[in-house]
């Protein structure tokens, strides 16, 4: 079994229960992705369902675990890391723009191509860690996302278009 | 007096700037057009990622095109893989429409893909222009297996489908719709065939160690090893005899079975009548070329030309063929 | 000596300066695309081939295989830096890699990865120089239920990687599996669990995956939790060179990691990975600093490095003695030699030897030159830990986005970046172990096609799955393997509780 951790410091150890529910969720879906298989076709020895409720079972045999252990008040822990503090409060505003930054190409890379996507980008993940010269890193982040679709159109590797807009 | 000379000079420079400027443009959008116009790239879309059959297809295609001085324009290749081709071909529908250079490297294993994977766009959806290749499938056996014909493969077959395990590309490939109209051919129910689906040379490896009873695959994979005497092929699915291979064709044995993985290329949705006779002419003249020859060669392809309407008419047939053996496999439902 | 005098052949063709300058050519770029996650050798070489049809055959396949080592250099130098690894055979590296350079031992962490890469790579190439034709017989006597047993040898390695808790690795390992069978099934043709989604019909491309969990899910986690940290130790603290312990510690598993790595990296189902999750195992078995493995074990980066190198030497084995390719790397291979008319076997040794001997001696070559190339950037990468922690993070984004995106200008491969990149972020929030998800995605396809194959092959008796002395072998270590650390653990109880008894009389 699983060592209980003892609370550190003040703040409340999380107690993510719907982490478990998650978890038995997945499973439940893989369960039923499981019986809409269809095992009637030619084929010799385990079928193709198998490995996919296998699965299921065991996400939902987890989750109900997880579950349990969160009733018993294991804690769950950030981890350590010399670059992050596992017991300061998370920082929304930096969250919410470094996760801007990595979804910001779902929205422009096809109109706004990758180099100036990958600029805009780059400027707002050094704002999620405490940058403010907008500017500079702009021109940065321009650079490197150019340079980088240069280098690999060279190569052959295809980016999309420069700038998909002015076509 | 001073001053006037300022507000005289101002408008000079901004003159002389605005001119400059203005031929700089116009020479820039000159040269540009020029250059557009003396270099119109076919847009290649290859639906595989680079290292299959398929990029294979279309680089060589239009390198020895190039090479024959043919196309000399040039050409932007684009990857575009997934789902046995079907995601390249929706991009192609798509974002080429009405394009008269762009063109999409295509093949059986689309043809299947679309059925399979019953996908909103087929190849109707485009501009067919020519098939170009053909590999020609072949049976092989362990060298010491007691399968030495095609009749004896058959007789196995019905005997017992399945004790006899048959190697083969993915589920739902020309391996596994060859393995099923054989076992039709034999009687053999089709639904208890043994199909193991390998990828890569791992099929080489099982059937050299005898780890499978047969295998299915294209004539060039066994042909060396069939040469080192660890394979033996037994029949070959093409219409005549390979060179240099001294196999009986399965309807040579009396077995009508003819299946082979083509390539070709087809034109953009809504492509120009002027722009289509303009590919067929290249295509043809490439087809008669030495180079064309050499890279068929090189390659181990099989010549496999057909253009126009005759083309149109053989996708018509593949697509209803394939329709009918992958549900008879019980891919389809 | 026949083998020899051929070999001082080819070294003549390897030695010509033009082909020592494509060689230098193709360790350059190997190491620059295997820095990058998602575009490896296979890609690389694929893209160069047209270019290359103005080149001679022997200068072409000495950059390729400049191309194929390089890129295993590259690759472990971002996975112990940054902790993003560029490829799959790089996730065990990033395990102890990443713990050393955040306590400024990273120089020697890519140290002993790239002398690692150097000795297995060289006694690789010796192995494929003199044994390739012996072991090139291992293809035939695997069978699917070998195969089958090897994979649930290398699922052993999930439980050194598990973290703190059993229930959290299970389930990240879960995860992976269940993210595994996502796709067209090889075997029957059927799509499993793809929800009518197109784009998912050939799974998820483990490229996406390995950015998502690392690169993505570090970078938000760094980011939320990193405005009060200033104080950051100096990444060159620990100097720049390998101490006499660090030597002392890694020569062992250099050995032992191009042991495994080669005969597994020439078997048709081998690959790269395997040997490394099974190195890592094995070094974390029997290092006598097991308490050291997660926060920095200098074994756990030099066996793996090693391993992977050698399994790269492997894949040459059946490609050039049978023709047959066992990775995408080789099947490109494969393709190049075609590209030349040329057909990879035994009957190419005979009709073109100095092509084959040429490529093996630039093989020697190239690790020299890698060694020289990349002991001396050791310093240089180190101080990519200078820059401000703002633009290295912005720059893994831009770089993620670059394999993703480059991978085939997919959004749902973006969109799977993003949502995957949440998990791994949630995973770092809540203590769950990244690796055994990894783990399960990499070999749980693997195991399953091999057991049906084998399954399918003995017409549903499971029997076969112990019928070879090779899968009941390898069976049996496995068992041992997760069994015998919990009866020493018993044994040891048990030994306390008769001390003690016998100490309170």
């Amino acid at each position: 079994m699983p060592p209980i951790d003892e609370p550190r410091g003040g703040a409340a150890p999380p107690r993510p229960w719907w982490i478990g529910l998650a978890v038995l969720a997945m499973g439940l879906v893989w369960i039923y992705g499981a019986t809409s298989i269809q095992s009637t076709t030619a084929f010799v020895g385990m079928g193709p369902e198998v490995m996919v409720a296998a699965v299921g079972v065991g996400l939902v045999v987890l989750g109900v675990l997880l579950l349990v252990q969160i009733r018993q008040g294991v804690t769950f822990r950030p981890q350590e890391e010399e670059n992050a503090d596992a017991d300061a409060p998370p920082s929304r505003r930096a969250f919410l723009l470094s996760l801007a930054g990595v979804a910001l190409p779902l929205a422009t890379i096809r109109w706004l191509g990758f180099p100036l996507t990958a600029a805009v980008g780059f400027t707002l993940v050094t704002h999620a860690f405490g940058s403010h010269r907008t500017l500079f890193d702009l021109a940065v982040g321009a650079a490197l996302g150019g340079g980088a679709w240069f280098m690999f159109s060279k190569l052959g590797i295809d980016l999309g278009p420069f700038l998909p807009l002015i076509r | 007096m001073l001053n006037a000379k300022t507000t005289d000079a101002t408008p000079r420079l901004r003159r002389h700037l605005r001119r400059a400027t203005l031929g700089l443009a116009g020479g820039l959008a000159l040269a540009l057009s020029a250059g557009l116009a003396l270099a119109d790239p076919a847009k290649v879309l290859i639906p595989a990622n680079p290292g299959g059959g398929w990029d294979g297809a279309g680089r060589q295609t239009m390198a020895a095109m190039n090479q024959a001085k043919i196309f000399t324009d040039g050409v932007n290749f684009t990857n575009k893989g997934g789902a046995a081709g079907t995601i390249g071909l929706a991009e192609f529908v798509r974002t080429a429409k009405g394009d008269d250079n762009a063109l999409l490297v295509t093949g059986v294993i689309m043809v299947a893909g679309v059925i399979t994977n019953k996908t909103p766009v087929s190849l109707n959806d485009t501009t067919p222009l020519v098939r170009l290749t053909n590999e020609y499938n072949a049976i092989a056996v362990p060298a010491d297996s007691p399968i030495k014909t095609p009749q004896d493969f058959i007789a196995a077959l019905k005997a017992d489908p399945g004790a006899l395990s048959v190697g083969g590309g993915s589920a739902g490939g020309a391996d596994h719709v060859m393995l099923a109209m054989l076992a039709k051919h034999a009687g053999a129910p089709v639904n208890k065939i043994n199909f193991v689906a390998f990828s890569g040379g791992e099929i080489l490896a099982a059937l050299g160690g005898g780890k499978i009873k047969a295998a299915i695959s294209g004539a060039s994979e066994f042909r060396q090893f069939a040469q080192s005497g660890r394979i033996r092929i037994i029949a070959v699915s093409g219409p005549t005899r390979l060179e240099g291979l001294d196999v009986p064709t399965l309807k040579e044995a009396g077995i009508p079975v003819e299946i082979g993985n083509w390539r070709g290329f087809v034109g953009a949705p809504g492509m120009s009548e002027a722009g289509r006779k303009a590919w067929l002419d290249r295509f043809a003249k490439l087809h008669t070329s030495d180079v064309w020859k050499a890279t068929l060669k090189n390659q181990g392809w099989e010549d496999a030309y057909l253009s126009g309407p005759e083309f149109i008419a053989f996708l018509k047939s593949e697509e209803t063929n394939w329709a009918q053996a992958l549900r008879e496999v019980g891919i389809v439902q | 000596m026949d083998t020899l005098t051929q070999l001082i052949a080819g070294f003549a063709i390897a030695l010509q300066p033009i082909n020592l300058f494509w060689a230098l050519v193709g360790c350059a770029l190997g190491t620059a695309v295997g820095v990058l996650p998602g575009i490896g050798p296979a890609l690389t070489i694929a893209l160069l081939m047209p270019v290359t049809a103005q080149v001679a055959p022997e200068s072409a396949f000495i950059m390729f295989a400049g191309i194929l080592y390089g890129a295993l250099y590259g690759g472990s130098t971002t996975s112990i830096l940054l902790n993003t690894p560029g490829e799959s055979g790089s996730v065990m590296t990033a395990l102890e890699g990443n713990r050393m350079a955040r306590t400024g031992r990273g120089a020697a962490a890519l140290a002993t990865a790239a002398i690692g890469s150097f000795v297995a790579g060289t006694f690789g190439t010796l192995a494929l120089t003199f044994l390739a034709p012996a072991i090139a017989e291992l293809a035939f006597i695997f069978g699917p239920e070998d195969y089958f047993a090897l994979m649930i040898l290398s699922f052993t390695s999930v439980a050194v990687v598990m973290g703190t808790s059993r229930v959290r690795g299970f389930t990240a390992l879960f995860f992976g599996l269940a993210l595994g069978t996502i796709g067209i099934d090889t075997q029957t043709g059927q799509s499993r669990m793809v929800f009518g989604t197109l784009e998912l019909l050939d799974g998820i491309s483990f490229t996406v995956v390995l950015v998502a969990l690392f690169a993505v899910g570090e970078t938000l986690y760094v980011a939320s939790r990193n405005a009060q940290v200033q104080a950051v130790m100096n990444p060159l603290s620990g100097g720049v060179w390998m101490t006499k312990e660090d030597w002392a510690r890694s020569w062992k598993p250099w050995l032992r990691g191009t042991l495994i790595g080669f005969p597994i990296g020439s078997l048709p189902a081998g690959g790269t990975e395997i040997p490394t999750f099974l190195s890592y195992t094995l070094e974390r078995r029997l290092s006598p600093h097991p308490e050291q493995f997660g926060e920095g074990a200098i074994e756990g980066v030099a066996g793996p490095e090693a391993a992977n190198n050698a399994a790269a030497a492997g894949i040459l084995v059946p490609l050039l003695t049978l023709g047959l390719p066992s990775t995408a790397t080789a099947a490109v291979l494969l393709a190049a030699f075609q590209n030349y008319g040329l057909q990879p076997g035994p009957l190419l040794f005979a009709t073109n030897p100095g092509l084959l001997w040429g490529l093996i001696a630039s093989l020697y070559i190239g690790n020299v030159i890698l060694l020289v190339l990349n002991l001396p950037l050791v310093g240089i990468w180190v101080r990519l830990l200078l820059i401000p922690r703002p633009y290295i993070y912005a720059g893994i984004v831009v770089f993620a986005l670059v394999g993703v995106w480059g991978l085939s200008t997919s959004w749902m491969d973006l969109a799977l970046m993003c949502g995957l990149g949440l998990i791994g972020y949630m995973a770092r929030v809540y203590d769950f172990p990244i690796a055994p998800a990894l783990i399960g995605l990499i070999l749980g396809p693997q195991a399953e096609i091999q057991l049906r194959r084998a399954l399918a092959v003995s017409q549903n008796d499971w029997s076969v799955l112990v019928s070879t002395p090779i899968s009941a072998t390898l069976l049996a270590i496995a068992a041992l393997v997760l069994v015998l650390p919990l009866l020493l653990r018993r044994m040891r109880r048990v030994e306390r509780r008769i001390e003690e008894e016998a100490a309170a009389k």
